[in-house]
């Protein structure tokens, strides 16, 4: 019975690279994703969306689509709102008005794609061409796509019946009197940077599968989301159900970025079609849809500046900063992290920053890796080179000058963000080291013999990882916790079964947790499985988004492992007539320390205390345990990256010779998926970085290049080799002493190869403050520079 | 992929297939490789009535024939049976450096060099290796055969003098000049072009170069030939100032697009550049050997 079950003792389980429990079903095509599930006789929605950035709709005649053959049901914007609640904000713009939106537009849109009118039929063809037999008249009404000008006086107001300007909301925040500072500084530097809009592109588009049992009262959506939970509550809220008649299965999801963040008008029209229908509904989203109806992101202009003495010492930053929202809310809106890391890992006392959030009629944004730390570092970073310039200085030396010492932390930053612990210099001197920065400097910029110049771009960062509390969240509206929870359950076959709410989008949580469990239980790693994603099956948690997964889930599993191990041990010292100091927990038994011989097995132990038979008197039967944990303080990870570019300064073409990040994510519990999840992130920055962006014409408001064929992210053929370091300094705030990781790596390309670039191109005076870094930029950029700045008429 | 309905039809010949080309009165298209088609039905930018599958016809179409001075390409022929053909490596060594800069290598295993020719991208790396080296399409329809030359055939973006119910059935190539060059750039791997140059030239003893021919992709609404810039290098020797001339003279036969890869003043800014790199390039190959 116990044959299954590994018997050899893995050592050390927690810091070694064991094979991700999640590649075996997943390289060997058994991974369950919303669209393998196919209930009998599912049938399948279409969506008619909105061609126009802004309309008012004056008919919508559905008769012709409705009468067709195979064509189930139609629902426009008035049925849903009379029969819906509006979808909910889970995290709200603090101090602004919500904007919660139906489904389905009524009366007005406010961007293109965005969802009018839904069809169920036979198959997905039949309901596209339903779709299109649909007759709506649109009067187009006046728009505006641009981020600042939405905010102009003569802009047209998106939200004229909830807003009295397009200006979402402020939040600033201060510390000292950074204006003050700046004036009395010895030298400011400023400048306006634009982060190019771009989409988080998980492999998987959004998808949903809706059953509605009336009968049982239980409607079950299979939803390709990182918060099932969350969905669950929303899909309840929203479909006048109680929580309990709702449960959420995700399976597999294929990546989530932080775009699956909550429920989407499609995931709720499928099953409100599929209680109307009583027939399964499948949705699974196009990549055309995907482009205009999922959520985007980075969008944001910041102004910096940085005030700093003669010597090179910062005195003051101040960024006020505009995100881009879009027509309406999204589940976690625009980039809020900008504030709280803005000053970086810098001794920087004095400082104000300001988010303003702006609607335009443009596709909602929301989440993203990285969320507003990308944005920031690159206007931080690249004002940093720009001071060293005009000082004099080496950007190297000028950021080890104002890096924050290790004995200095923890720090509480302007912005009221507590650095928990590090070494900052460290990663800074071993990037410097890994592209042994002395020859490179010594050796000049060029141009060299291939005609290209050379230069070297440092950047260092924070990263917040977790949440500081519900307490904190609380302050902000938010609408989830800051916990984790876990259920351990043990099985008769002498393993574990692992619940979790978490769902499996590619962060290898269930390795990670896993891990942990077997550390801290001692049980092997391979006897423990874990079952994550189903509302039905898993304690109620908060969900995977914000690097916070292992920050809360470790203490979450810590403790539920150690509750079962405590009950596991006294079972045994029952049974064995032992100590329970004298037990551990060795090759799939319990086991006398001083007397080998003396051994019970897990599968046996197990059943035992299932059954309830052979107990000690004063245990109650059953093994299991739910723990729920909240970590006390957000944990910062941090690193820093250096980027070798060569640079043709006749096209401005250009070439990442090297790129190196040293980065801490405190304590690791599994290199190689803390290598996957760094490279991966890296991708995603080096696209929003140098190709990616997503373009609106501003006269029509068209998105200009939604299709993989014309929006530029990166393949494995377009990324630099990266060379990746790591120090490993426990954090003191979270347990294991670890830090968030998935987001790292979205944070330094950017500024890393914009001051490799401008370096390279330092005797030109080139200056660049916008992503994505073209070919074509640089070239625009060398051009200014050698009019003395001015842009010229082309 | 979800398109609107349409008629699948998959004929044992030529003559069938064009005759179902007849008999839908040209609303059916062809489908070969399917890398463009395929997914333009999928988005409903196509909607043709009928879609006659030719793959099938390989016996008829998927051949490369050398015979005598000329080379033949069947209409069938992947992408990634050109590239490793030692036919086509031997006798037409631009069309296989060419080829390795079309999409990956699933395009390259499904994709067909008819296909390519059909589709007439303005960026297509076979339309403008067909063009630069005065290739002739072989085209069957209801009249029967027609050879077009390459040089006409395209007649804008995406655009060229196939009538509606003709299909390309080959392209053939004659003899090619000895010495070929190929660049090209785009946003990313393998994307479309933002610019593409295809040279080719023959070298003399005496130091002059004969048979200039340049192709332009991405510089109009068609793969174009860089009259005046060849014409400035035929028969001539070619120095630093003739390069540089011809370099220049390359952007007369140019009207570069505006589009999201980049904006017209910028590829007009690449062209001499990457052309007199290119042109420099080949100019300091070893002349034998």
């Amino acid at each position: 019975m116990s044959g299954s079950v590994a018997t050899e003792r893995r050592t050390g389980v927690l810091g070694s690279s064991v094979p991700r429990k999640e590649d075996d079903r997943l390289l060997q095509g058994d991974g369950r994703f919303t669209d393998d599930v196919e209930p009998a006789r599912s049938l399948h929605m279409a969506v008619g969306r909105c061609p126009f950035p802004r309309a008012r709709i004056e008919s919508i005649d559905v008769e012709a689509a409705a009468a067709m053959p195979g064509v189930h049901q139609v629902l426009t914007g008035v049925d849903i709102v009379a029969r819906t609640e509006p979808i909910g904000v889970l995290r709200p713009v603090p101090g602004a008005v919500q904007l919660p939106f139906y489904a389905l537009a009524e009366e007005f849109c406010v961007f293109e794609g965005q969802p009018v009118v839904s069809v169920v039929a036979d198959s997905r063809q039949i309901a596209e061409d339903a779709v299109e037999a649909i007759w709506i008249d649109y009067e187009p009404l006046a728009h505006v796509t641009d981020t600042l000008a939405a905010l102009e006086p003569d802009a047209p107001v998106i939200h004229p019946d909830r807003m009295e300007s397009n200006l979402l909301a402020s939040n600033p925040q201060h510390r000292g009197d950074a204006e003050a500072v700046l004036r009395d500084a010895d030298v400011v530097v400023g400048d306006s940077f634009q982060i190019g809009r771009v989409a988080p592109l998980p492999m998987e588009p959004r998808a949903v599968v809706a059953e509605w049992r009336p009968g049982a009262r239980e409607l079950t959506a299979h939803v390709a989301t990182q918060v099932p939970h969350l969905v669950r509550m929303q899909l309840a809220e929203s479909l006048r159900l109680d929580e309990g008649e709702v449960r959420v299965i995700t399976g597999d999801v294929g990546g989530g970025f932080g775009l699956k963040l909550g429920l989407y008008p499609e995931e709720l029209l499928a099953c409100r079609h599929a209680m109307d229908l009583r027939r399964a509904v499948k949705w699974v989203e196009d990549r055309l849809e995907h482009f205009r109806a999922s959520t985007h992101a980075r969008e944001s202009v910041h102004e910096f500046r940085i005030g700093a003495d003669a010597d090179g010492t910062f005195v003051a930053m101040t960024d006020l900063y505009t995100t881009d929202l879009g027509g309406q809310n999204s589940g976690f809106g625009s980039a809020q992290l900008s504030s709280i890391v803005f000053t970086g890992p810098y001794r920087v006392e004095d400082g104000a920053v300001e988010r303003r959030v702006a609607v335009t009629n443009k596709t909602p944004v929301g989440a993203y890796r990285g969320y507003g730390q990308p944005e920031v570092n690159l206007a931080r970073e690249t004002l940093i080179d720009r001071l060293a310039r005009r000082l004099g200085r080496d950007p190297y030396e000028l950021r080890l000058q104002n890096l924050l010492g290790a004995d200095e932390l923890p720090w509480r930053n302007a912005a009221g963000a507590l650095y928990d612990s590090g070494d900052y210099a460290q990663c800074l001197r071993m990037v410097a080291e890994a592209i042994d920065y002395e020859r490179l400097r010594a050796a000049g910029r060029g141009p060299g013999e291939d005609g290209r110049y050379r230069g070297v771009g440092f950047t260092c960062f924070v990263e917040r990882t977790g949440y500081a509390s519900a307490k904190f969240l609380a302050n902000r509206g938010s609408r989830y916790g800051a916990h984790e929870s876990v259920t351990l359950r043990a099985n008769r076959s002498g393993g574990i079964d692992l619940y979790t709410g978490v769902s499996t989008f590619g962060q290898s949580n269930e390795t990670a947790f896993a891990q942990i469990c077997a550390e801290v239980h001692g049980i092997d790693f391979d006897a423990i499985r874990v079952h994550a994603g189903d509302t039905g099956a898993t304690p109620l948690n908060t969900g995977a988004f914000a690097s916070r997964t292992l920050i809360a889930g470790s203490g979450a599993v810590r403790e539920a492992a150690q509750e079962l191990r405590d009950k596991t041990l006294r079972i045994a010292a029952g049974q064995l007539s032992v100590e329970v100091e004298d037990l551990e927990v060795v090759d799939g038994a319990v086991v006398s320390r001083t007397d080998p011989d003396k051994r019970v097995t897990l599968a046996d132990l197990h059943r035992a205390a299932i059954i309830g038979q052979g107990l000690p008197a004063d245990e109650q039967p059953g093994l299991e345990a739910t723990a729920h944990f909240e970590p006390t303080d957000a944990a910062y990870a941090y690193g820093s990256a250096a980027a070798v570019v060569a640079v043709d300064a006749e096209t401005g073409e250009f070439e990442i010779e090297r790129f190196v990040l040293a980065h801490d994510s405190g304590r690791i519990v599994n290199p190689g998926a803390v290598e996957g999840q760094v490279r991966g992130a890296l991708a995603q920055g080096f696209g929003a970085a140098l190709t990616e962006e997503l373009r609106y014409e501003p006269q029509s408001g068209q998105l200009v290049n939604g299709t993989m064929l014309d929006y530029f992210v990166p393949t494995a053929s377009d990324l630099p080799a990266v060379e990746l370091l790591h120090t490993e300094v426990p954090s003191p705030v979270t347990p294991f002493g670890v830090r968030g990781v998935g987001e790292t790596g979205t944070i330094p390309p950017g500024a890393a190869i914009a001051n490799a670039i401008c370096d390279a191109l330092a005797e030109y005076g080139v200056e660049i403050s916008s992503l994505p870094i073209t070919p074509e930029l640089v070239w625009r950029a060398i051009r200014k520079a050698g009019n003395g700045g001015e842009s010229r008429e082309g | 992929m979800k398109p609107a309905s349409f008629e699948y039809l998959r004929p044992e010949s030529v003559a069938e297939a064009v005759a179902t080309l007849d008999l839908y009165g040209g609303t059916a298209r062809i489908l070969a490789g399917g890398q463009s088609l395929v997914p333009m039905l999928g988005m409903r930018l196509m909607r043709p009535g009928a879609v006659i599958d030719i793959n099938g016809l390989g016996e008829e179409l998927g051949r490369i024939e050398a015979r005598g001075s000329e080379t033949t390409i069947g209409a069938l022929v992947r992408y990634s049976e050109a590239e490793t053909s030692p036919v086509i490596a031997e006798r037409l060594p631009l069309l296989g450096t060419a080829i390795r800069h079309i999409g990956d290598r699933q395009v390259r295993n499904r994709g067909t060099l008819g296909g390519a020719i059909a589709q007439s991208d303005p960026t297509g790396e076979v339309a403008l290796v067909a063009l630069t080296l005065g290739a002739t399409v072989l085209v069957t329809g209801p009249g029967g055969e027609r050879e077009l030359a390459a040089d006409g055939f395209f007649v804008g973006s995406y655009a060229n003098t196939l009538g509606p119910e003709e299909m390309i059935t080959g392209v053939r190539f004659g003899v090619v000049p000895s010495r070929s060059a190929f660049f090209e750039r785009g946003r990313k791997h393998n994307d479309f072009a933002v610019l593409s140059l295809a040279v080719v030239a023959t070298p003399e003893s005496d130091g002059t170069w004969h048979d200039v021919r340049i192709g332009m992709g991405g510089m109009n609404d068609t793969p174009v030939l860089a009259r005046a810039a060849a014409e400035r290098l035929e028969g001539a020797r070619w120095d630093e100032a003739a390069l540089a001339e011809a370099a220049t003279l390359a952007l007369r036969d140019a009207d570069p697009p505006e589009d999201v890869r980049a904006s017209a003043e910028y590829r007009a800014h690449l062209l001499p550049i990457h052309l007199g790199r290119l042109l420099a390039g080949l100019a300091k190959e070893p002349r034998h050997g």
